[in-house]
């Protein structure tokens, strides 16, 4: 379960290092005393931290729109704009724009009538979709003599930029560097460029890229394609069911004007949020991002939406047969992240699976030794109603049913007994640990202030979760575990060996 | 002002006058910067009563302690009948508890003190680390000295640990990329310890007398080297490290067998492993080289240029020109103490298979035919020389690199003068480096997927071994 491991290790970083409180002897300004907001008259916002440690800085721009505000026949368009908005803009990335964009726009017309041929299937005219093929790989040729390959990479490495990168998740879309400090600049140039005049030139080799990026990540690892199909099956109605790379089919449908309609929709400086975090001087930084971004006109803000996923009236089990030993992920739907009752599903987290003793690692591990590993995480996102995820690795000759009866054994104990009032403070203690830790890299420190920002609306999120947390007690875990952790609620998905018994 | 106290100097990040035009906005192209000068910080080197060297750093941004112990150990001193001894040694040192301390009461003290002790030995090194906030550091410190000098290896938790090294050796075929990574292991370096692997065979044969005895030949106040950083006030920190590490070793000093290096063999092998999945995972290399190797500045430069970069010339072609897939890449493994490796590594669909595996050899025989160009050479040096300080961005990274030189053994000045180092490199230096280092030609290729569906088949690349991924008969109890 090593990916899934991964996502369980980042969502309960993250659930778990909000708050703050000064316990230590010397004084130290925490979070609150050290962000620095400022909004642009267009809408975007800007926090930044100044910290002194090393000469460098971290930028993060988050957009407030992912893959859960896709239309159905835009699936993936969320993430594959992610990958081209890597492609350059009219000036970089070119040698000459004027003479590319026609070309472009030929690559466009053929690609989609070949789309559009393919989609007939069986009655589909295999010579015309030859011809076509044949025709958009020359046109492709063409255009890349007027590419400069990768030009906002080689100009961030030059400078000795590193961790240049961008992350598509259902809730939202984030771009991020690092630079020696004097290169801020630099930054505010390209990433003011990107975002009002992006070209997505080798469109449709970069989808490619991601039908490979779809291989890897999903079709052939069990783990996470068992993953991708749990969280699918627990959503009938609501987009957060759907992949954010999108199913196979879905990126071989995708064209440049679909990515570039949503690229113009939502790239938007009021849909975003940047942190600059390290050796600044934050004056100078809100005069050098006033005067690359506020230029920028406003655009329409991203909508809310709309679905609603109806109540789940019984427990759905999902199966997938695979060449893998056998896995287990059981889920409960739970409110997004401001809910009150959010807190007390993150206490109930810590409890059963953060740490050695934790009681799923106690009492599943080392006790009874039915699995190598449990742990509890949340997903698929934290803006709309999320789910309460436990998952585990059975240790043979136990199976997926003993782990499931004796994971359901300690939430009812959950729900039956009072928790002990040294677990939670062991929690808080552990908070407060985290608030201090979370001050010490520039990039944890912006990857925090983007996300809290975009998902509960605001990153004071971090400050005030830990007197959350304090106020909440043992009765609160009991009926919080009482009303999610029911039958009714309940997703249970397993990998079964392929070639065990299979009736 | 919460500044470290070390020696870096910034001259004026923000000018105000530096953009030319209008706009004031300056072309990324043509951008000027401030000059901005990198001196690597130092820490300090103390050496305890007992004869521990001790890097420190103080830094008191945040209320936290960080120490890690280096200690000169490793699973290459395993014998190859009991692989998987090192690892589990350097689990259950932790797990199993220590100075007396059952495993549950020490879980229960570290986490509500949210204070963390972590243990593991790894081919060349054994590491003990902590992290605490500093108003929990001297209890924690007594932990961390008695797992790591005096730990007792609970029967209950080394009968656990076994159980889950055999519960992930039945797992270790579930994921293609997981059975390439280890099966070029294997083929890079079989007939050597680095080439060793766990079997249940071997985890069975472990036992708690094993871990006791493969820990105390090697954890002695006289064979490791500290790196201490964070919230501290000197002399204290002295003053405890001394207390819990006591006076030097009564028994003679540790005395390391001697390992040898890998065989310089270079023999082309092709192994296959079959498993039904839409995507073929690929992975070629041999060995490589030692840090010793006069071309260590040039493969580094080689490394960004070949298959370590968004532009490198692997990732250019193989995924931005021609989609065939999303990772791919190649890298020079330095080896520290033993012969590093060259490893280059893609997955692609089965229908593009051995277009992509001849492609990956050609591109890399590629650089030992020509000389790179003026434009890949600068653009390696700069963004080496330009992101070096990225390696000193927290006080724990910059202690825990002077420790780990000095126990590799690095030349006193390396990091000083490394920048330079990379500076002189030529375009003929790389091509050297290439021609004495690749050899496409002896390329151990280990090949996952489902070959029914290749363009080509794998024969046409050298006679193939196949592997045996089914599972075995139950010896684990």
């Amino acid at each position: 379960m090593k990916k899934v491991w991964l996502i369980a290790l980042t969502m309960c970083l993250f659930t778990a290092q909000l708050h703050a409180a000064p316990a230590a002897s010397v004084p130290r300004a925490g979070l609150e005393e050290k962000v620095i907001e400022h909004t642009l008259k267009n809408g975007m916002k800007l926090l930044m931290v100044e910290r002194h440690t090393s000469p460098t800085v971290s930028a993060w721009i988050r957009f407030r729109v992912g893959s859960v505000d896709e239309r159905s026949d835009e699936r993936g368009i969320a993430h594959l704009l992610e990958h081209m908005l890597f492609k350059g803009t009219t000036t970089l990335g070119t040698k000459d724009y004027a003479a590319e964009k026609p070309i472009l726009d030929r690559i466009e017309q053929t690609a989609q009538q070949l789309m559009a041929e393919k989609a007939k299937r069986e009655t589909a005219d295999k010579l015309r979709i030859a011809a076509l093929e044949k025709q958009l790989a020359g046109l492709e040729a063409d255009a890349s003599k007027y590419v400069i390959k990768d030009e906002f990479f080689e100009l961030y490495a030059k400078n000795g930029g590193t961790g240049y990168n961008a992350f598509t998740s259902r809730d939202g879309t984030t771009y991020l560097i690092s630079l020696p400090s004097n290169k801020l600049e630099l930054w505010a140039a390209i990433e003011s460029d990107r975002m009002q005049n992006a070209v997505l030139r080798e469109f449709y080799t970069e989808r490619a890229v991601v039908m490979e990026e779809r291989r890897r990540s999903y079709d052939a690892d069990p783990e996470s394609k068992l993953w991708e199909t749990f969280v699918a099956s627990a959503y009938l109605a609501h987009p957060y069911g759907q992949p954010t790379i999108g199913w196979m089919a879905d990126i071989e449908n995708l064209s440049r004007s679909k990515a570039e309609q949503f690229f113009h929709s939502y790239y938007t400086p009021n849909n975003s949020i940047v942190a600059i975090v390290g050796d600044i001087n934050p004056a100078a930084t809100i005069a050098l991002v006033e005067r690359y971004f506020a230029a920028i006109p406003p655009g329409k803000l991203v909508a809310p939406v709309s679905a609603e996923e109806p109540k789940q009236g019984g427990e759905r089990r999902i199966e997938l047969v695979a060449e893998s030993e056998p896995t287990l992920i059981m889920g409960f739907h739970k409110p997004a992240i401001n809910a009150p009752d959010d807190y007390v599903l993150d206490v109930i987290s810590m409890i059963l699976g953060n740490g050695r003793t934790s009681r799923f690692h106690k009492n599943l591990v080392v006790e009874k030794q039915l699995a190598t590993d449990v742990g509890v995480f949340d997903a698929p996102g934290s803006r709309y109603p999320g789910l309460f995820v436990i998952y585990s690795n059975p240790r043979a000759p136990h199976s997926v049913k003993e782990v499931e009866d004796a994971v359901l054994a300690e939430l009812d104990q959950l729900k039956n007994e009072p928790v002990a009032e040294r677990d939670l403070q062991r929690i808080l203690n552990k908070i407060e640990f985290e608030e201090s830790r979370r001050m010490g890299t520039n990039g944890g420190l912006a990857r925090n202030l983007t996300e809290y920002e975009a998902t509960a609306g605001n990153w004071r999120y971090m400050i005030e979760y830990r007197r959350k947390v304090a106020s909440i007690t043992p009765a609160d875990i009991q009926r919080v575990a009482r009303q999610y952790f029911t039958r009714e609620n309940r997703m249970v998905g397993f990998i079964t060996k392929k070639g065990a018994d299979l009736k | 002002m919460k500044r470290l106290i070390i020696s870096i100097l910034i001259l004026t990040a923000f000018v105000a006058t530096s953009f030319a035009a209008d706009s004031g906005r300056a072309n990324p192209r043509s951008m000027n910067f401030p000059p901005l000068r990198f001196d690597i910080p130092k820490a300090e080197r103390v050496v305890l009563e007992c004869g521990m060297p001790v890097y420190l750093l103080r830094d008191p941004e945040l209320p936290i302690i960080n120490i890690s112990a280096m200690v000169r150990t490793g699973s290459v001193y395993e014998p190859a009948s009991l692989s998987g001894l090192a690892s589990l040694t350097g689990s259950v040192m932790r797990s199993g508890g220590a100075g007396g301390l059952a495993p549950e009461r020490m879980d229960d003290e570290l986490e509500f003190m949210a204070s963390s002790v972590e243990s593991g030995i790894g081919s060349d090194m054994g590491t003990v680390s902590l992290t605490s906030l500093t108003r929990n550091f001297s209890p924690t410190l007594k932990i961390f000295a008695d797992v790591l000098l005096r730990p007792d290896f609970s029967e209950k938790r080394v009968d656990i640990a076994r159980k889950h090294l055999i519960e992930g050796l039945r797992r270790q075929n579930d994921d293609p990329k997981e059975i390439a990574g280890r099966e070029i292991g294997r083929a890079v370096y079989a007939g050597h310890p680095l080439g060793n692997v766990a079997t249940p065979e071997t985890a069975n044969a472990i036992t708690r007398q094993g871990m006791l005895d493969f820990h105390r030949r090697f954890f002695r106040v006289d064979n490791m080297i500290l790196a201490v950083s964070g919230d501290f006030d000197r002399a204290a920190m002295l003053r405890e490290l001394n207390a819990v590490f006591g006076k030097p070793a009564a028994l003679p000093a540790t005395v390391l067998p001697d390992i040898p290096q890998p065989a310089p063999v270079f023999a082309a092998e092709v192994i296959y492993g079959n498993k039904e999945v839409n995507q073929t995972v690929i992975r070629m290399g041999h060995l490589g080289v030692t840090k010793e190797s006069p071309d260590l500045y040039a493969l580094r430069i080689l490394d960004y240029i070949l298959g370590g970069s968004f532009t490198s010339r692997l990732t250019m072609e193989i995924r931005t020109n021609q989609g065939l897939a999303y990772n791919v890449g190649s890298h020079f493994d330095i080896g520290r103490r033993f012969t590093g490796s060259f490893i280059a590594e893609t997955e692609t669909k089965a229908e593009s298979t051995a277009k992509a595996i001849t492609l990956m050899k050609e591109i890399i025989a590629g650089m030992t035919r020509e000389p790179v160009t003026d434009q890949e050479l600068n653009a390696a040096r700069e963004y080496i020389i330009n992101s070096f300080m990225f390696g000193f961005t927290s006080p724990a990274s910059i202690v825990t690199q002077r420790a780990r030189l000095e126990y590799y053994g690095y030349a006193p000045d390396y990091l000083e003068t490394y920048r330079d180092n990379i500076s002189r490199v030529t375009k003929e230096d790389v091509l050297a480096a290439a021609r004495r280092h690749l050899k496409p030609e002896a390329f151990k290729l280990v090949v996952v997927g489902d070959a029914a569906k290749f363009d080509k088949p794998l024969a046409s690349f050298g006679s193939v071994h196949e592997l045996d991924l089914k599972p075995k008969p139950e010896t684990g109890k």
